[in-house]
């Protein structure tokens, strides 16, 4: 009674790699879902609750994999299928990570490595982006709250470090990302409370150059968390800190001169 | 009498030259590291980037461990570092360089291999290393303490200049360049190895580079030219970074600096710089006329005069503000310079390279921060440009230029109409003091 079902239980790797790659022609995002929900349906339900299928445009699986059921998997885990989406080569989430270590060594020897391993165990010399974000070829990637990386994510991206990494050096890593991004965060908060009591104070309306300003300290703070996490100095530093230390000075510059022309005004 | 005057010196002096020496050891012996380490505490990550000062080793595994049975443990803990040792030369190597060799093999008490270790076996390359420190800054060798001892360096809260030490550990650890655990020699000669640190606004070697014709032709080519072959005449039908600033594989990058990263004026044909020219040629001359060669240095001194001839305009105007107490916030009306105690009484605002404006980034007067942006952004992209070759950056950098100087002086024409005003004398509400990052800043270090 139960040979039969052994049986099959050992035949089903087997067969399920056998079937993957005897699997050929092109698919469209809705054929890939029908079928997939039998095979893989963990899978299908990540992607279901990822960010990937609540954005717009939604990201199908056919704009990762391709519509070729032959090498889908290797395309996607390659950095450019991330990429273009990602705001392109010069876009600092993907800039950060191309001058960093791991972007160097991944642009100089991707084209040796074997895409057909799985996301896993050290596999690839070097993490491309889907290596950290889709470790174990985990689809969920969470909709990360702005600058603070949702917890399932960093999880599995923690996770992904450990393939190669020790665990008290992530730990000091990522202790002191927190606190890098903080400082960054305190002066973005101390320019908007000047902005706040400034607008305030003076029932002005919102100037376009300290708009502009602000604006400059939103993007410098993001730069900071993608060098922080990237692991790329120059995000962490000249994109960021002291970049954000201008916007600060010049905010203050703005509204000091501001509060002296007025002064001279009520004179 | 005038024997009196001979004793009492001599005195002095020998009670003064040694409490000098006194005061530097005592300084240097702090919880922090450098000149200034008694001003600040390391964050806990400075260790693997300073391991000479901060690494301590984990004590949670006990025991003494050699060869195959750290790669025994390591190939499921860490399976990444394990198959980079194996792909490395160390692992092909007869005997083997096993793991403790260097880190060591008492598991509480590991290391982080320093230039030394690696100088075990590596002396050659260590030696040239070491040289650089002959001429100075910029130099790999001595960027560690150039970090530490850096104003700014010593006043921010630690967490946030853990960048600093990133790049500057190229001091302190060989796998700046050679990443670990492979530490190919391939991989730092192509121009990729460099751009993690060399990249950004105050140093766009990568930029500049792969902009010029040279980087051009790496870009199209480079992909399939032989990296095993040492950096020598006729194996690269394009020079990269390596190739010129390291050449034939020497690890000394200081030693042919004229302009020294374009911070700073100097002379370009003062006897020793002549020498370097010299060394140019003859590199540049792997490929190109000598003659050729000659006249891009000489483009390059005429690019830099116009450069300088910007800058020391708009730090004039500038000088000229702060002698007339123009300068808003003035330096008692703002957080002391890094390092400044508040209530010094020679202070003042640290105006150009050598009042040390490097490290005036920030609690400054927005016009001097303006200066910083347009000699340490616009001028160093623009020296890069024509260091490398690359005309696009010679032209962005000085059309930033010639923007930042025209608003300089706008600036100066109003701040000297408006004159000083009764609110600068005596600005009650200080919002130069006040302050979340502000006041934290003045709290950490």
């Amino acid at each position: 009674m139960l040979r039969p079902l052994f049986l099959l239980t050992c035949l089903l790797p087997f067969s399920y790699a056998e079937s993957r790659e005897a699997v050929q022609g092109d698919f469209s995002h809705e054929e890939c879902i029908t079928c997939h929900q039998s095979t893989e349906p963990t899978l299908v339900a990540d992607w279901q609750q990822s960010v990937h299928a609540s954005t717009k445009p939604v990201a199908l699986c056919t704009s990762c994999h391709g519509r070729d059921h032959q090498g889908a998997a290797a395309r996607s885990r390659r950095n450019d299928s991330c990429v273009d989406c990602h705001g392109g080569g010069t876009s600092p989430v993907v800039h950060s990570y191309a001058t960093s270590k791991h972007g160097i060594i991944m642009q100089l020897e991707q084209k040796n490595y074997d895409w057909n391993q799985p996301l896993r165990e050290a596999n690839y010399r070097a993490p491309g982006c889907a290596y950290c974000h889709f470790h174990y070829g985990n689809h969920l990637t969470a909709k990360a709250k702005p600058l603070k990386p949702a917890e399932t994510d960093m999880d599995r991206i923690a996770g992904s470090c450990l393939d190669c990494h020790g665990i008290s050096y992530i730990n000091r890593l990522n202790d002191n990302a927190v606190s890098m991004i903080e400082i960054a965060r305190m002066k973005v908060r101390e320019a908007r409370q000047l902005v706040g009591e400034y607008a305030n104070e003076h029932q002005a309306p919102a100037d376009a150059e300290l708009t502009g300003l602000m604006q400059q300290t939103k993007k410098h703070l993001r730069n900071v968390y993608l060098g922080a996490f990237h692991q790329s100095p120059d995000y962490q530093w000249w994109h960021g800190q002291p970049a954000l230390d201008g916007d600060l000075l010049r905010i203050k510059g703005f509204i000091s001169n501001r509060q002296q022309n007025t002064g001279d005004a009520d004179k | 009498m005038r024997l009196a005057y001979i004793w009492i010196t001599l005195l002095i002096l020998s009670i003064l030259i040694p409490a000098g020496f006194w005061y530097v050891d005592w300084s240097k012996s702090g919880d922090g590291a450098g000149l200034y380490s008694r001003d600040w505490l390391p964050e806990a990550v400075f260790g693997y980037w300073n391991p000479d000062d901060f690494y301590q080793s984990v004590d949670t595994v006990v025991g003494e461990f050699e060869g195959e049975e750290c790669v025994a443990c390591h190939r499921d803990m860490s399976p990444g570092i394990v198959k980079d040792w194996q792909a490395s030369r160390h692992a092909q190597a007869e005997p083997k360089v096993y793991c403790s060799a260097c880190h060591g093999s008492d598991h509480q008490n590991l290391h982080l291999p320093t230039p030394d270790i690696c100088a075990t076996c590596h002396a050659t390359q260590h030696d040239q290393f070491m040289d650089e420190k002959r001429y100075g800054f910029p130099s790999h060798a001595l960027a560690m303490e150039r970090a530490l001892d850096a104003k700014h360096f010593v006043d921010k809260p630690k967490a946030e200049v853990t960048a600093c030490l990133q790049c500057h550990s190229v001091a302190t650890k060989c796998d700046s360049c050679h990443s670990r655990h492979k530490f190919s020699a391939a991989e730092a000669r192509r121009p990729e190895a460099c751009i993690t640190c060399h990249s950004g606004p105050p140093h766009p070697d990568d930029e500049t580079y792969f902009n010029s014709a040279h980087g051009q032709l790496y870009l199209n080519e480079g992909q399939d030219w032989d990296w095993s072959k040492p950096l020598q005449k006729g194996n690269y039908p394009a020079p990269t970074c390596a190739y010129c600033h390291m050449s034939e594989g020497k690890h000394q990058v200081a030693d042919k600096s004229i302009w020294k990263f374009g911070i700073k004026q100097i002379n370009p044909l003062s006897s020793g710089n002549v020498v370097k020219r010299q060394q140019w040629i003859e590199l540049c001359s792997d490929c190109h006329e000598a003659e050729w060669s000659a006249q891009q240095l000489s483009a390059m001194d005429r690019e830099r005069k116009q450069a300088w001839s910007k800058l020391d305009e708009a730090e004039a105007l500038l000088k000229g503000l702060r002698s007339d107490d123009l300068l808003s916030p003035s330096i008692h009306q703002r957080p002391p310079y890094p390092g400044d105690d508040a209530h010094t009484l020679l202070q003042r605002e640290r105006i150009g390279f050598f009042e040390g404006q490097a490290s005036a980034f920030y609690n400054v007067s927005p016009i001097e921060r303006d200066y910083f942006d347009m000699w340490y952004f616009s001028n160093l992209g623009a020296y890069k440009g024509s260091a490398h070759g690359d005309v696009s950056f010679i032209n962005k950098g000085h059309k930033a230029m010639d923007q930042q100087l025209e608003d300089i002086r706008r600036k100066v024409t109003n701040i000297r109409a408006a004159g000083k005003t009764e609110a600068d004398k005596t600005d009650p509400e200080n919002i130069w003091l006040k302050g979340e990052y502000t006041e934290y800043n003045r709290e950490h270090n």
